[in-house]
């Protein structure tokens, strides 16, 4: 597991190490907060678990009640660590494809900063209690300011480095990235200008433009990205290239022109035809799933397990799949019949947790693990906590998953039986969110030794590159030897 | 061939096209509600603006994230018909041979006992096709009938509302939160079920000091305990048991707590709408000498 | 296949030169499949973006079928008779046909807290000439019809709907059908036939 540094024998090729080399500052911005971002998110979503437990825990403090410490650990995985991670990702992958060095470094990692400083003042103004009060979009104007401007400079010089790109023609990777790339800044002014700004707009539109956003995110932006990362590290790590462009393509136009219209819930209260166009569209992303699953399988050929960097490889291996589930479970959740049991119950919040973490988030980890060591030279302290990390993610997401999803059915159940009273029906589905707690604990655990890992490297690169040329730097000068 | 700008226009019509649909059209058809006199029967406006109390609620209950675990959706599967015989004309033998060759009801009517006790429901739970053919039969008999609306549903029937929630409900919120899940029962028509002010601060306060097993958590910081002063406070609440205030120490709602409180009290969504008919119950009468015998429509 | 001119770098190959398989066949029947159902679908449920139709109702026209008015509900019954008699000649839009239609919108004779006047034209009919709205005369002659023949409910719903309508920009109070029925019973006899503008300008409306 070496970092590579192959010089291409042309001139004026540069080889991977310098592009590697160019990217170490915004990388270590963007991962460095986002492992951050992740274990304060891990620490607040099993808060918000244990209230199902006692709902007196801590509720004497009104910065820690249930309504505040939820939005915190959805607001700081999405934006904190989900994002970010993919931006990084996806700069590098971007930086190697064009073969050419990253476009001003310095200046992405000031909108790194500022992407920051913009989850920090947004988070601490929802425990403050201002919230927006639409899901996905809880972060008031000011800390949305920073989110936004943070985004453009860094989408920005990654649009330069693409355009300075040696080869013209682009391949699926590219396509979803810069699709994403450009995705974002559209849906996040739209939905924060009209929700936010001076004169918002009115009843009902409000939360549909909310759901529009949120599935445009969730669904498109880290369908997008996180498909990109999937294609790209598979033919990376099978050393193969992907079996079909035109699945790619077909995977590429299912995502932006079917699930761009998902998210519209079928009880809303707004006209008929907007829940019919989003069941439709959520339906008819059921092609995004399998052609996903014909490309990766048969790229990976036979035997899926072989692959250049293990460790790595595992993460994006379940990633992938749980891709697959994930967005087949928001298939069966928009089928008519299915929908009227598992509307508004914890079945969609399994969907959301294994699509963001399951899939983009386990995606990510996978990419980090690969890049960190051949971006700054260092290898990862200990091997061992990557396997542990995987373990414990897995395992995590698995009993978040499942318990919630039973759970849901059954609590769609009980909720059309008339006979039983409304805590009945909660209290029945109490039990399954009791054993996602312990799901929550694990994937915090998992991300605080990712965390340990990632420190303990960073002191440990600081320690191989920064301390010697210090001490080179700051040695008194010796005569020249046999001469005076 | 240069495929950068054609997949940044590819992605570009996609999301034109999703923004057109999701945000444009609905701003363009509901945007612009206002209030308007719907289908009440006074010239008062259909929503009416939450009283200011209540409109500071609003912001209490998005500012601790009460619509992550309660919906304010009622949904609504269906509509049936109840249809209610008003005035059997002057062939009560022809009418009630008419109902019987329909074979409406269980039993059959008879030519005298028809036009006894009315206005009365002749037949139940019935699709509006079926209620069109019978009332076009009653018709042609000479008998006069009325349709009464029953929605039905899941939440209906659980008393979560009468009707489904529609755009029209929400114009007058500052900030429509619909929610997204239902830990809790949904919201939409509490005003209706609980009015009373008390018992939503009790229940604020604690929701275990009315319901033993409730999984929604306490909000004891909306609340102050304070030293009883010469007197107890009017409007202190009076838990008991392991709830219960230090001795010489009384709990008393802040104004967020009371602003919730009347938010909530304000949430209904039984007003019959073109876009949600429904046939409101008839207002209580004053106490009479004769028996209820059925669902008698409201006094014209 | 790797073309040796173009090496790889750092062993990623480089997906711009795919091999093109065709997209399994079966995924295209099975879009074209869900693309069907989904086009069945939004016909049967999606109201044709009707703003006004929510499940569980599936059009406009259905919707209306509901609107049965039965009960306290005597606003929305009256658009319904508007909408199925009325318009035909005094416009949805209550306007009327210039010289020939007297406008409902803004009238007078509808806005008068008493609706007596209003009451007589629409159970016996108005004929004549000499009516002026606004200063625009209706001088054809062109008769409104009785309608007596209608319940006291209907016509008070109707009444009700066109004094209260806010898209007429009328406000005035409703009617209930004790009203219709008293004017009725006191008309019968003494006047059974159409009424002439001028002699409802005589009426006192609180009669």
């Amino acid at each position: 597991m070496t970092a590579t540094s192959t010089t291409s024998s042309a001139s004026g090729s540069i080889s991977a190490a310098e592009i590697d080399a160019s990217c170490r500052l915004p990388l270590f911005q963007l991962f460095v907060g986002a492992v951050i971002w992740a274990a304060v998110a891990s620490v607040f979503g099993l808060l918000a678990s244990l209230r199902f437990h006692d709902p007196n825990l801590l509720s004497h403090y009104s910065w820690l009640t249930y309504g505040r410490v939820l939005p915190i650990a959805t607001n700081a995985w999405i934006y904190g660590f989900c994002m970010p991670a993919g931006l990084g990702v996806a700069l590098w992958i971007i930086a190697r494809l064009s073969e050419t060095r990253v476009a001003q470094p310095f200046l992405i990692a000031v909108g790194a900063k500022l992407w920051n400083l913009g989850v920090l003042i947004g988070l601490v103004s929802i425990l403050a209690g201002d919230n927006t009060g639409f899901e996905t979009l809880e972060f008031p104007r000011f800390g949305v300011v920073f989110l936004f401007l943070g985004y453009l400079v860094i989408g920005y010089w990654m649009l330069v480095t693409l355009h300075n790109r040696k080869e013209a023609t682009v391949g699926p990777t590219q396509w979803f990235l810069l699709a994403a790339l450009f995705w974002f800044p559209w849906i996040y002014f739209t939905a924060n200008y009209l929700l936010l700004a001076h004169t918002p707009v009115r009843g009902v539109v409000q939360p549909i433009i909310a759901w529009w956003y949120a599935a445009n995110l969730k669904l498109v932006w880290f369908g997008l990205v996180g498909l990109a990362v999937i294609f790209h590290f598979v033919q990376r790590m099978m050393k193969r290239r992907l079996y079909s462009r035109n699945l790619a393509a077909l995977t590429f136009w299912s995502i932006v022109l079917f699930a761009s219209w998902s998210g519209i819930p079928s009880t809303a209260p707004v006209p008929a035809w907007l829940p019919s166009i989003s069941t439709v569209a959520t339906v008819l992303t059921a092609i995004t799933a399998l052609a996903v699953v014909v490309n990766v399988y048969q790229t990976c050929g036979r035997d899926c397990s072989k692959s250049e960097d293990p460790a790595a490889g595992k993460f994006i291996a379940f990633g992938t799949m749980a891709f697959v589930v994930a967005w087949l479970m928001n298939v069966l959740n928009a089928l008519p019949g299915v929908n009227a049991v598992t509307n508004l119950t914890w079945y969609t919040v399994a969907q959301s947790q294994l699509n963001v973490f399951g899939f983009f988030a386990m995606t990510m980890f996978g990419a980090m693990y690969y890049i960190v060591p051949r971006v700054t030279g260092v290898e990862w302290p200990s091997l061992k906590s990557v396997k542990i990390h995987y373990w414990l993610a897995v395992a995590g997401i698995i009993l978040i998953v499942v318990p919630l999803a039973i759970g849901g059915f059954v609590e769609g159940f009980n909720w059309q039986n008339v006979k039983m009273t409304n805590v009945q029906v909660a209290g029945s589905a109490l039990n399954f969110v009791r054993v996602s707690t312990i799901g929550e604990l694990l994937i915090l655990l998992g991300n605080l030794i990712l965390l340990g890992n990632l420190i303990r490297l960073s002191i440990r690169y600081s320690q191989t590159h920064f301390v010697p040329v210090y001490k080179e730097a700051t040695t008194e000068l010796k005569p020249a030897e046999g001469k005076p | 061939m240069r495929y950068g700008p054609l997949v940044f226009l590819a992605a570009f019509f996609a999301l034109a096209v999703s923004w057109f649909g999701m945000v444009y059209t609905p701003q363009i058809q509901l945007g612009g509600a206002v209030q308007e006199t719907n289908s009440v029967i006074s010239s008062d406006l259909y929503p009416s603006e939450r009283p200011g109390l209540a409109r500071q609620g609003l912001e209490v209950y998005r500012e601790n994230g009460c619509f992550y675990c309660h919906s304010q959706q009622v949904s609504q599967k269906g509509t049936l018909v109840d249809l209610f015989l008003t005035d059997a004309g002057k062939t009560n033998m022809a009418v009630a041979n008419a109902l019987n060759e329909e074979h409406v009801g269980t039993g059959t009517f008879s030519g005298p006992g028809i036009a006894a006790g009315l206005p009365k429901a002749i037949a139940r739970n019935l699709s509006m096709e079926r209620a069109q053919s019978l009332a076009a039969i009653l018709k042609n008999n000479g008998a006069k009938s009325e349709m009464h609306l029953v929605p039905i549903g899941a939440d209906i029937e659980r008393g979560w509302g009468v009707r489904r929630t529609v755009a029209e409900d929400f114009i007058a919120d500052a900030t429509v939160m619909p929610g997204s899940q239902r830990v809790g029962p949904d919201l939409a028509n509490i005003g209706a079920r609980s009015p009373d002010l008390n018992w939503q601060l009790v229940h604020l306060y604690n929701p275990k000091l009315v319901t033993a097993d409730s999984p929604m958590p306490p909000y004891p910081f909306l609340f102050e305990e304070k030293k009883i002063g010469s007197h107890p406070s009017p409007d202190a609440l009076r838990p008991v048991g392991k709830f219960a205030p230090r001795a010489g120490y009384e709990i008393v709602p802040k104004p967020e707590a009371r602003a919730l409180a009347n938010y909530l009290v304000s949430l209904r969504a039984d007003t019959p709408l073109y876009e949600a008919p429904l046939t409101p119950p008839p207002p209580p009468k004053a106490a009479t000498n004769a028996p209820a015998a059925t669902n008698a429509p409201a006094a014209k | 296949m790797n073309s040796p001119a173009k090496q790889p770098v750092a062993g990623a190959p480089r997906d711009t030169e795919l091999k093109d398989p065709t997209v399994p066949i079966w995924l295209i029947v099975v879009l074209f499949l869900l693309l069907f159902w989904g086009a069945v679908y939004f016909d049967d449920h999606g109201g044709w973006f009707e703003k006004q139709v929510y499940t569980p109702y599936v059009s406009a026209d259905q919707l209306k079928d509901f609107q049965v008015g039965g009960g306290p509900n005597p606003f929305e019954q009256g658009r319904v008779i508007y909408s199925k008699t009325c318009f035909a000649c005094h416009g949805a839009n209550g306007m009327g046909q210039p010289g020939n239609v007297p406008p409902l919108v803004g009238s007078d004779w509808v806005n008068e807290p008493q609706p007596g006047r209003m009451i007589r034209i629409v159970l016996n009919g108005l004929q004549g000439t000499g009516l002026t709205i606004h200063g625009q005369p209706f001088n054809t002659g062109t008769a409104m019809v009785p309608w007596k023949s209608f319940s006291d409910e209907d016509i008070a719903a109707v009444i009700t709907f066109v004094r209260g309508n806010p898209d007429f920009k009328n406000h005035a109070p409703p009617v209930t059908p004790e009203q219709v029925k008293a004017i009725r019973d006191k008309i019968e006899g003494t006047h059974p036939g159409s009424f002439s503008p001028a002699e409802i300008e005589a009426v006192n409306p609180a009669d």
